[in-house]
């Protein structure tokens, strides 16, 4: 049986992949800046940098219409923390990544048209897209205009602040990327995440499973 | 100086307090020709640089080498033996690169001899600033050109980078290569050259500054960091090898995850 979550519209999906295209663009990129070696390809430092900075600023506005489609579709509902997330719901979350997946345990927090992501994934988006994206963006900005840094902050240039602050930024945000890849391998087989978020639509945990899986958070008092 | 001082009109006495040649009377140079007012000398009666330094072969200066460079440099080979050294180094401001606290102003002084023939007559600078605007046109495929010309040494990239196989100290050599002066065409124009781990920066004008600092706290080319960030130069070590533990941390435990369960499914399979 098969059908439409409903939780994984077109933009969303497009949005998804190519946020993800241009990440792994500025990832390359921003590694061959970095680790810049005298011997390579004549243009290779500039045609990295052109597409760096072409790339940053086409997530600045991948970041801008991941802003207005959660709150013009209502996808943001799907981030809000419930409570207890923070509590009970992180914790039956770790111990079933550090121990159920192994045995073949259900997944406590399936997800359905209603919960679509279990409370180690909202919290984790949340940093993600709420904490470290956004200073990503900023400090990248900041580096397209370095004559109007300060040029001296606690005795650092405004310049290194922002590049080290941009540098490990998105290295902390590759790293997500690696394990966000490899946790969307856990769905009820390797491939159907990428299914779900490619097409839209997947079987249903409840349909595949023989046990509902009902694992409820409740408040902690 | 008492007589030069009032109107500051050839020598700025405090510039010259601050040079190289500081400890030096004026007649140590200037010895004929001054005993009389107006004075019977002429600036071409001065000595050769070479005459004090010829022969002066010990560390950190050998000028033989640099009398070298300058003879290979375009600038000798468009001027011949026209080309002094005073036309880059003036003997009463000259300040060593060993002598410079900070970067920045090793930058200004090094640059000034250029500027003032190769940007002549642009007033773009402001107070105290260089004027870089008449260089505009051969230096706008630069990123952000204008902060290149006024934080990079012309040096650095107008400059060859070839060394001698055969030099027997490296950095005696490369004091000749910094006055191996290229022709406009055959300046570099690879961005790796400085933004890299071995920035070409830290090798020329910086040599002597940066080996004070350049393994300060981890910071590979640390004296750039007190001036600027280069992307590729400015680096540190730990945090480079805390970068590629973390990845090899992740990547690590992914694997192990991964072929849990893997093995986990193949037991459920078999009972």
């Amino acid at each position: 049986m098969s059908r439409d979550y409903g939780t994984y519209p077109v933009w969303l999906r497009c949005w998804h992949w190519g946020n993800a295209l241009l990440f792994v663009a500025q990832l390359v990129t921003g590694l061959s800046l970095h680790y810049a070696t005298p011997g390579g390809p004549h243009a290779g430092f500039r045609a990295a940098m052109l597409v760096h900075n072409t790339a940053g600023i086409l997530l600045t506005a991948f970041y801008g219409w991941f802003l207005f489609g959660n709150v013009r579709y209502g996808n943001g509902r799907f981030y809000l923390l419930a409570p207890g997330d923070l509590t009970r719901g992180l914790l039956l979350q770790a111990r079933y990544y550090l121990f159920g997946i192994f045995r073949g345990d259900p997944h406590p927090f399936p997800h359905n048209a209603e919960r679509k992501f279990n409370p180690m994934q909202k919290m984790s988006y949340l940093v993600v897209m709420g904490l470290l994206f956004p200073p990503l963006i900023v400090s990248g900005w900041a580096l397209f205009f370095p004559a109007r840094l300060p040029a001296s902050v606690f005795g650092i240039p405004g310049v290194a602040i922002c590049a080290l602050a941009h540098t490990y930024l998105g290295f902390c945000l590759s790293l997500f990327m690696l394990t966000h890849m490899y946790l969307a391998t856990t769905g009820d087989t390797v491939g159907e995440l990428f299914r779900v978020m490619l097409v839209g639509a997947s079987h249903s945990h409840e349909a595949t499973q023989a046990t509902p899986p009902t694992a409820e958070v409740r408040p902690t008092s | 100086m008492g007589c030069h001082k009032p109107r500051d009109t050839i020598i700025d006495p405090d510039r010259y307090a601050r040079s190289v040649h500081a400890s030096l009377d004026c007649n140590t140079c200037h010895a004929d020709g001054f005993a009389t007012f107006p004075h019977q000398a002429k600036r071409a009666d001065a000595p050769e640089c070479m005459t004090c330094h010829a022969g002066v072969d010990t560390p950190p200066y050998d000028f033989v080498h640099i009398q070298q460079g300058v003879q290979a440099s375009i600038h000798a080979q468009m001027a011949g033996g026209e080309f002094a050294c005073t036309n880059c180094h003036s003997p009463h401001y000259f300040v060593p690169a060993t002598r410079m606290s900070d970067t920045p102003s090793a930058v200004r002084i090094a640059n000034e001899p250029c500027l003032h023939c190769h940007a002549e007559g642009d007033a773009s600078g402001g107070a105290g600033q260089p004027s870089v605007a008449k260089l505009a046109t051969q230096h706008q495929w630069l990123p952000h050109w204008q902060l290149h010309l006024l934080n990079a040494p012309c040096i650095a990239c107008h400059t060859t980078g070839d060394q001698r196989a055969d030099a027997a100290n490296p950095k005696l050599e490369a004091q000749r290569t910094l006055h191996v002066v290229l022709p406009k065409e055959q300046a570099l124009r690879d961005c790796v050259g400085c933004h890299s781990k071995n920035s070409v920066l830290v090798s020329k004008l910086y040599a002597y500054l940066s080996l004070k600092e350049q393994t300060e706290r981890g910071w590979l080319n640390a004296v750039l960091f007190n001036n600027a960030y280069l992307v590729g130069a400015t680096r540190n070590r730990w945090l480079d090898w805390a970068t590629v533990a973390l990845t090899a941390a992740t990547v690590g435990g992914v694997a192990i995850h991964a072929a849990g369960r893997w093995l986990g499914a193949r037991l459920r399979r078999k009972s």
